[in-house]
This record gives C-alpha cells, structure tokens and sequence, in this order.
C-alpha cells in the first residue's frame, strides 16, 4: 500500500531497513519506556497517559498478575500480594533483606538451594527476576504497541553501583521476558545522553541520582562524544523511599502509634510520600490519618521535614566526595551537575547538592524520565539507525572483583573503576598429589574480609590432569565483559587440557532455574504471540485505512468511476467494521481485499502523478 | 579487521616505545581503537564476533591502563626488554631508601594524632610526588643508557613510593568517613 503515499522524489519516508528499539527505565518505585520515533526521541505513555509505570505487581486471585497502576490500586488492601520495590531484593540473598529494612511486609521463603529469596504469594513463591520480568513485558508490550512493530532489542537501565549478581539478575529478567538485551546501561550515563550532553566538545558532569530505593553518583569525562566513566559511587538501599520512611517514623512518634501492621504501614507510607510531594511547592502541609476508630492529623512543615532528611543528604554527600577522590578530580574541576531521580525534585537536595559542587544543577529535564529517554537514545544507536553517529559509552567496573585466600581473605583480582571489558589470568597450582579439581570463591567488594564483600559464585574446576603437587599449572581467566559481567575459564597450561567449571551462583538463578521458568511461561507464550500479532495487524489496518482515505480525498472522485469508487469504500468499510473484532488471520486478509480492490486505483495515481511531473516540460527536460 | 594481539601495547597505539608519552595522543589512540571494538559496534553481530569483540576490548582496555600508569608502564618497558618484577621476593638493599621509607610511615602515623590530619596527609602527600617525579627521571635516563638492572630498581622504589600514597588515600577515605 505504500504505493497510495506518493512522496517526491529523494524525500521518500519509508525507512529501509529499520530496527525497533526501545530503552527501558527499570526503576525501584516506577519504570518507563522510551522509543525513538520520526527522529524524536521521549517516553510512552499508557492508554491513559501516564508515563510513569509504578514497579508494582499484584498476584490476583482470579489467576491474573496486574502490573502498574491496577495493581498499585490493591497495594493497601492485599499488600502480602502486591511486591514493590522489587528491585531492591534484585540479586540479593535472604540475608540481605534483612539488614536491608526491617519493615519489608513479605513473607521470604529463604530455602531453595542458590538462596534465591522468593516472595511467597497466592500464586506460589516469586522471585524478584520474576517479578521484574513481568514489568519489562509490560513495558515492551507498550513499546510494541506503540512501534507497530516487535522490538529487535532494548537498553535496560541499571545503577551504576549494581554489582554483578544484580546485572545478571536483571539481565535473566529481561531473558525472562523474552527480551534481546543489547546492553545494560547504567542510569547516569544514560541521563548525560538524555541531556545532549554528548553534544559539547568536552568536560566533567557529575550525575547525582536520587531515586526511590538507590542513590549513585557518577563522574563521567566527555570528549568529542565518548563518555567515559571516571567513577561511580552510591548506595543500592539509600533513596525517597527512606524519606518516607523518616516521615512515616516520626508519624508513628507524633500519633504515639504502638503496633504497626502490613496495612497501617502501607497507610503511614502513602500519607507520607503525599506529605513529602507536597512540600515541594508548599512551606507547609497537613496530613491526615485514620487509625481504627479515630483520625489523626499533624501539620508538618518545610524545616521539620529538612531535618528528617539532612542526615540522607549528607550521605549522598559523603559518596560523592569519596568518587570525586576516587577519579582524582576536584569539586570546582565539575562543569555540570545532571539531576536524576523523582526524589531530585525536593528542594533541599536541589540546594545542599548546589552547595556541594557550587554550581546550579540542571533540572530542565524531568527528572523521572530523563534515564529512559536516554536509554532509547542509544538503543537507537546500538541497533544501528544512526550509523553516522559516532557515540560511544565506555564503562568502569563498578566494585572491585575479588577471590577468597586462605583465612577468609579477601584479593583483589580486577580493581573497581577499571574499565571495561577488561580480562584478567591468575594461575593457580595444586597442593595435592593427583588433585583433580579445585574451588574458587569469587566475591565482589572493598572490604579486607571475604565475610564482609558480596558473595557471586562458587566455581569448581574438574578435569585438572593428575600430576605431583605442585606441578599443575592452571590458568584462570576471568572476564568481565561490557555490562559488568562476569565470567571464568580456567585450562592446565603445561597439557592445554581446559577444566569444566560448575558455577554456583550465591544469589542468582542457575540456568537450569531459568530454563523450567522459561517453560512455564511457555504455556502463555502461544496467546502472546496471538496478541502481539493481532496488534501489529491493527496497526497496520489502520495505516491502510489512513492512506486510502486521504488519497480518496485528494482525487479519487477524479480518477475513480462511480462504481469503481463504491466498491473500494465497500471494502475500507468492512476493513474497519474487523479491526477491534477480528483475529489476525482474518484482519490480514481483509486487508489484502483492500489491497486487492484499489490496485487499479494506484496505478492511475501513479500515472497522473508521471504526467503531472513531466507536463509542460520537453523531452530532454526530463531527468531519466 | 582484528586486533593483531603479538604488537606490544606502544605499538597498539601508535607511540614510539618511551616513558614520557604524550597522555593526550594516548587517549585519543585508545578511544578510536574502542570506536572500532568495542561490543556495542558488534550488538547485531553472531557470537563469535560478539566474543572477539570482548576480547579485543579488553586487550585495549589492559594497554591502555598499563601504558597510563607511570609504574605500570616503566613495569611493561622492563618486561619487553626481558625484564620481570616480581612483587613477592623483591628486596631492596638501597639503606638510606629503606631509611626514608620508615620515616614517612612514621610521619603517617604522628598525622593520625595532630591538629588537622588532612593538611599532614597532603603535606606527606606532596613529598612523595616529589619522589615520584625524581624516580621518573632516573628511569628515563637509566633506560635509554640500557642500564636495565639499575631502572629496574628505580621502579621498585617508584612502586613503593605508590603503594604509600595509596595508603595515605585509604586513610584520607576513613578521615573523610568520621567527618
């Protein structure tokens, strides 16, 4: 049907061969899609107009999981049922989660082998890849809709402190999702994009991003394009979210609150999010509450709250002062300061952030959705629509990269902020005679003591080939690749014989796990792939529609007979009778009788359109 | 067009094969290796490429940190010359270096207890950049004299000047931490 869109010769707007990229925004209380279209790049919204997807999941009784909004809505009256947050429980262990929040209102079933924390709901125990795979559908499935087209890939979004086992995480979510990962970005980076910032010839930004639930500081260096991160700092369990929780703290002090269950805490967090959005514009706001049989109200005003937070501040604070020594940069060395996060929004951040790095911070973009814009930006590039662009985002790794020694000790293997990709060989021998196998602990982290770094994986190596003590030489290679993951090879030098290893992740899935949830999901895939196909059908009906009509309009009464004309209307009208009824079978082929029937039709337009191009022009006036 | 992984890191980029290097033309030689290599040009590639890629980036990546940092670059000169250090049994005998070294743990240590233990650290800190630049000089000259023996002891001395100066850094980092 492109044949109805006559377009000038050398202005045609069908794209040759494009790729439909999406940059996924996987945030701790709200995640966002952004695609880029006709040259623009900004979020989606749902069919409602909200951007902004809230990271929250329901588990229905009627079988059905609910995502975003619908399920926010049973939050308070089901909360055991409805996971936040999610992202914060992404790669961690049960442990964790513990020292995490002492008010995490789920019930954890810590007993499965790779300690896996899975949530245990009216649908059986979820995991946190789960969960957050249910959100990315969501999200790709609006960037679908939207695109008319299947995603060939995405740019998932990560802090840029997230360790190995919460990249991998999120990465088994996206595979989950049946999402083809072209790279993990890490937010910051992706804020400087969003900010054009890749535009100026050179300089030094700092990325403060205060989110929901994790606070990084990124120090990039910029030059002609390439971004290169200096250093990252931060906290995963540092955001708004504690800022509520300060509020709710001092509620339960003022109201002089005694037992607080799952539900008056959902009350206590929600009057305090809308008490601390409030304080934005306003010096003051009241806040109600009921609490069983009578209400409570309090006023609470600007400097009441600055306090509850200037204790938050100064830590966020305290990370970037430590990435600033880390990249050996000053504070007046910085040439911007990027804002990134809903909780940037509070103007005592804005000011003690101001104050810091004693410039103004650039606020112009929205703050929620500045990471996803971003990460659509290079998702367009990495998917190769913009082969002039010479963009290039180098990445560091985020924490250091370590083995366990004898007495708990941890070595450093790769020191954190080396760039990345980056490959590292330890050898290793064998202190046995005949010793076949061997164990390696690699841990993640800063601290002397392998107890106090993040655990990854265990990994043992078989098949080394017997030999005296001491004798084998084995060769262990470990690899980080360019999102911060990590893998290991290892091989016996001298006999070049490669060693199986079994890797047992301390907080991830095994792929075995991975591949029997792949299967489950497999049982719904046959309707997603109708649904998907349906849409893109709709889509492509209503183009059809589009172009027949405003070409019926331009001169279908001039070429067209009468009857030629009724017949063609004839069947647009059934095309659009099937659109919201039809299946997609049956959508293709009453699309293929438009086609069919106004073939006539577009040939005569193509020629008028040849006779009007060459009238009043001679022969050899015409180009051939 | 691959990576050829048999030229040393100077020629990777590019420099002739001496220590003072122009960090400039450095980083702009390794950012346009990285244009090329780097697994984001290689996103729709097959695996294979994908792995190269990696591979290639990182063999970038490890030149390019090895030839920006002064010790680790006069380390790398040494080892293509024949030359290993070996961090384990390496002693010095050079006593007024020995010497020198006890006094500024020492001055570490006083700065732990006085008025204001950031300004002690960065005058220690000065004093060793100081050094560092001394040593640097003596290895310019010791190795284009081909005294290789004797830059490779300087280069001892120059990481041990460092390894104090990463100590003084953790202990700025915990200072900054009581703050």
């Amino acid at each position: 049907m492109a044949l109805l869109q006559i377009s000038e010769p050398g202005q045609t707007t069908a794209p040759h061969q494009r790729n439909y990229a999406a940059g996924i925004d996987l945030g701790t209380t709200n995640s966002l899609v952004a695609v880029n279209r006709s040259g623009k790049t900004d979020t989606l919204p749902d069919s409602e107009g909200r951007h902004l997807l809230p990271s929250v999941v329901h588990y229905a009784e009627n079988g059905k999981i609910l995502v975003g909004h619908a399920a926010q809505q049973k939050q308070a009256s089901d909360p055991l049922n409805t996971i936040s947050s999610v992202k914060r429980i992404m790669g961690r262990g049960i442990e964790d989660l513990k020292s995490l929040s002492n008010r995490l209102p789920y019930e954890f079933d810590g007993n499965s082998d790779t300690h896996v924390p899975r949530i245990h709901t009216r649908q059986g125990n979820v995991s946190a890849i789960e969960v957050s795979a249910e959100i990315l559908k969501n999200l790709a499935h609006r960037a679908e809709q939207s695109l008319g087209e299947p995603l060939s890939g995405v740019v998932i979004t990560v802090p840029a402190y997230f360790d190995d086992a919460q990249r991998q995480a999120t990465r088994d979510a996206a595979r989950l999702a049946d999402l083809n990962v072209y790279r993990l970005l890490n937010e910051p980076t992706a804020a400087a994009v969003a900010y054009g910032l890749d535009q100026n010839p050179d300089g030094l930004i700092a990325i403060y991003d205060l989110g929901g639930g994790t606070f990084d500081i990124s120090l990039l260096h910029l030059n002609k394009g390439v971004f290169e991160v200096l250093a990252t700092g931060g906290d995963s369990a540092l955001g708004g979210d504690d800022m509520d929780h300060a509020i709710a703290e001092w509620l339960i002090g003022q109201a002089g609150i005694g037992e607080v269950d799952a539900l008056l805490f959902r009350q206590l967090m929600t009057a305090a999010r809308q008490a601390k959005e409030a304080l934005t514009d306003a010096d003051s706001t009241r806040i109600e509450l009921t609490l069983g049989e009578q209400d409570f109200s309090v006023e609470m005003d600007r400097a009441t709250f600055n306090g509850l937070i200037d204790d938050l501040i100064k830590k966020t604070l305290m990370s970037c002062r430590r990435a600033l020594r880390d990249a050996k940069i000053d504070k007046d060395e910085i040439d911007n300061v990027v804002m990134v996060g809903g909780s940037t929004r509070v103007p005592r951040v804005q000011q003690k952030v101001g104050e810091f790095f004693g410039c103004e911070p650039l606020t112009d973009l929205d703050p929620d959705r500045v990471v996803a814009i971003g990460a659509a930006i290079q998702a367009d590039v990495l998917a190769g629509n913009k082969p002039d662009s010479d963009m290039l985002l180098l990445d560091v790794l985020p924490l250091s990269l370590c083995i366990e020694t004898m007495g708990g000790l941890s070595e450093k293997i790769i020191a954190r902020n080396t760039p990345i990709p980056v490959a590292r060989a330890q050898e290793f021998t064998t202190f046995k005679d005949g010793q076949t196998a061997m164990a390696i602990h690699v841990v993640q982290g800063e601290r002397e003591l392998v107890s106090d770094c993040r655990s990854l994986a265990h990994f043992e190596l078989r098949g080394i080939p017997p030999m005296a003590a001491g004798a084998a030489r084995i060769k262990v290679t470990y690899q980080v690749d360019a999102d911060g993951l990590l893998s290991v090879t290892a091989e016996e030098v001298h006999s070049g014989v490669k060693s199986d290893i079994v890797i047992k992740p301390s907080y991830g899935l095994t792929d075995q796990e991975i591949e029997t949830m792949l299967r489950d999901s497999m049982s719904h895939a046959k309707e997603d792939i109708e649904a998907r196909m349906l849409a893109e059908q709709q889509v492509e009906a209503r183009r059809v529609i589009e172009a027949l009509d405003s070409a019926l309009a331009q001169d279908g009464h001039e070429l067209l007979t009468d009857e030629e004309y009724a017949n063609i209307q004839k069947v647009r009208n059934e095309l659009e009778k099937q659109i919201d009824v039809a299946n997609s079978e049956q959508l293709k082929k009453a699309i293929k009788a438009v086609e069919a029937a106004s073939e006539g039709y577009v040939e005569k337009r193509m020629n008028a359109s040849v006779r009007q191009v060459l009238s009043g022009k001679n022969i050899d006036q015409v180009d051939v | 067009m691959n990576i050829d992984f048999n030229q040393n890191y100077f020629e990777l980029f590019g420099l002739p094969l001496r220590f003072d290097i122009d960090k400039k033309q450095l980083h702009a030689a390794q950012l346009k290796l990285q244009s090329e290599f780097h697994p984001d040009r290689f996103v729709n590639a097959d695996d294979q490429e994908k792995r190269l890629a990696v591979q290639q980036a990182s063999y970038i990546n490890e030149a390019y940190e090895t030839l920006k940092h002064p010790v680790k670059r006069a380390r790398y000169m040494l080892q293509t010359r024949g030359l290993e250090l070996n961090d384990d049994n390496e002693t010095t005998s050079d006593t007024s270096f020995l010497m020198e070294q006890i006094e500024l743990r020492e001055e570490m240590d006083q700065c732990k207890s006085c008025q204001d233990p950031l300004r002690c650290c960065d005058h220690i800190t000065g004093k060793l950049d100081q050094r560092s630049k001394e040593y640097a000089a003596q290895f310019v000259k010791l190795f284009e004299q081909g005294e290789l023996e004797l830059a490779r002891q300087v280069t001892r001395k120059m990481q041990f000047v460092d390894r104090i100066l990463e100590q003084i850094d953790e202990y700025q980092l915990e200072l900054e931490d009581e703050l």
